[in-house]
């Protein structure tokens, strides 16, 4: 009790945890990673698993806003189910994930570049019709 | 003789009544006052019947008789009386009960009015609250929009939440860190960094695609400085083996997860 205690008013190590954590939560994000620990077991130890419901709290906005891969939060309350975790010891379970973690990100290039080539095509219209 | 009018009456008469024969109730005593009257009556008669065809007739007997019918005219008469004064009161008693009855109604009618207005009430009310409550929920979660531009201009430059433009398949930026920001951040550089690859990209391909300098800029904000101190992770985080809340230490041998924490923890919840 007095060492935990002595922990909290560490200022050092106080930041140095928040880092850490930040870092790890954040390498949630990449359903690779997720995959590697799946398959050496860190999914089935019950420390583990109450370690991610501890990380919960970045869920909270004065935590959140840290975040650089804000999609790492849906990644972990995924992670809160077993099911998930057990699914995750495939590797085609971690590719399906990573397919469409990488098209949606594209989404929004996507719309831009459809709306640019739309515009495009009515300047050419109009340009032509001009003539 | 006297009619009876009381004739439906059945009320007692409270204290003792006259020592007439019969029951206690009006009407009885009336009857039988009737019928004293009666007999008596027919005596006389029969009496006077009989002194006319006689001569002598003793004459107390006459004079009882009479007295006797007198008396019993005396008391029929009373009787009617309080026939009459108990029919009064009985009227009166309808006339109360009819009132009393139409209270009830009106006490009734208020009274179902009230519980509608009661429901009404407590809907109003429910709802009310439910209101406030969902207002105190917005105000907890109110965030400046100007943080929020500031955040959403974050994630988006970086292209942590949306693709580069130029993005082509076999470019290794991802949505998510990708193994050489795993190594080169602190959680990488703590322990020795294990050989398998852990992601499909081996080390070399950052360096071919020649996207190094921006995987080892800075990449994670806490390297600027807005983290102020009381933005810390909540306490307990040095036991995870016990059951939540009480933890314990949860890096055994992972490589990437932070190792510095047991060094100084070494305490139970309790």
């Amino acid at each position: 009790m007095a060492a935990a205690v002595a922990m909290e008013t560490d200022d050092a190590g106080n930041r140095l945890r928040f880092q850490l954590e930040l870092e790890f939560v954040q390498c949630l994000a990449n359903p690779n990673y997720l995959n590697f620990l799946a398959q050496r077991g860190y999914f089935k130890d019950k420390a583990f698993v109450n370690y991610l419901k501890y990380l919960l709290y970045w869920k909270e906005p004065e935590y959140a806003k840290y975040l650089k891969y804000p999609q790492c939060l849906h990644m972990l309350e995924l992670l809160q189910y077993e099911h998930f975790r057990k699914e995750l010891v495939n590797a085609q379970c971690a590719k399906f994930i990573d397919e469409q973690q990488i098209l949606h990100w594209q989404h929004y290039s996507r719309k831009r570049m459809r709306l640019q080539q739309a515009l495009a095509e009515q300047q050419q219209q109009n340009h032509a019709a001009g003539k | 003789m006297a009619a009876a009018s009381g004739g439906e009456k059945e009320k007692e008469r409270p204290g003792g009544g006259a020592g007439a024969a019969g029951g206690n109730s009006t009407r009885e005593r009336l009857l039988s006052a009737l019928e004293d009257l009666e007999v008596l009556s027919r005596e006389l008669i029969e009496m006077l019947a009989i002194s006319r065809n006689q001569k002598l007739l003793p004459p107390d007997e006459e004079n009882q008789v009479l007295e006797l019918l007198i008396h019993r005219d005396g008391e029929f008469q009373e009787l009617m009386k309080l026939a009459l004064n108990q029919g009064k009161i009985h009227h009166e008693m309808q006339v109360l009960e009819k009132e009393v009855e139409k209270r009830d109604s009106d006490i009734q009618q208020l009274q179902k009015q009230l519980k509608e207005a009661e429901q009404i009430l407590a809907t109003a009310v429910y709802q009310a609250k439910e209101k406030l409550k969902s207002i105190e929920k917005a105000r907890k979660g109110a965030i400046s929009s100007e943080e929020i531009i500031k955040y959403a201009h974050r994630i988006s430059a970086s292209n942590a939440v949306c693709a580069p433009l130029t993005w082509v398949p076999g470019d290794p930026r991802r949505p998510y860190p990708t193994d050489l920001e795993m190594r080169s951040g602190l959680l990488g550089q703590m322990n020795n960094p294990s050989t398998n690859g852990v992601n499909g990209h081996l080390p070399g391909d950052a360096l071919a695609a020649g996207r190094l300098p921006d995987v080892l800029a800075p990449q994670y904000p806490w390297q600027s400085n807005d983290m102020s101190m009381n933005m810390l992770p909540p306490n307990h985080s040095n036991d995870f083996l016990l059951e939540p809340p009480g933890h314990n230490k949860e890096n055994e041998d992972d490589v990437e997860v932070m190792s510095t924490d047991s060094s100084s923890s070494s305490s139970d919840s309790d």
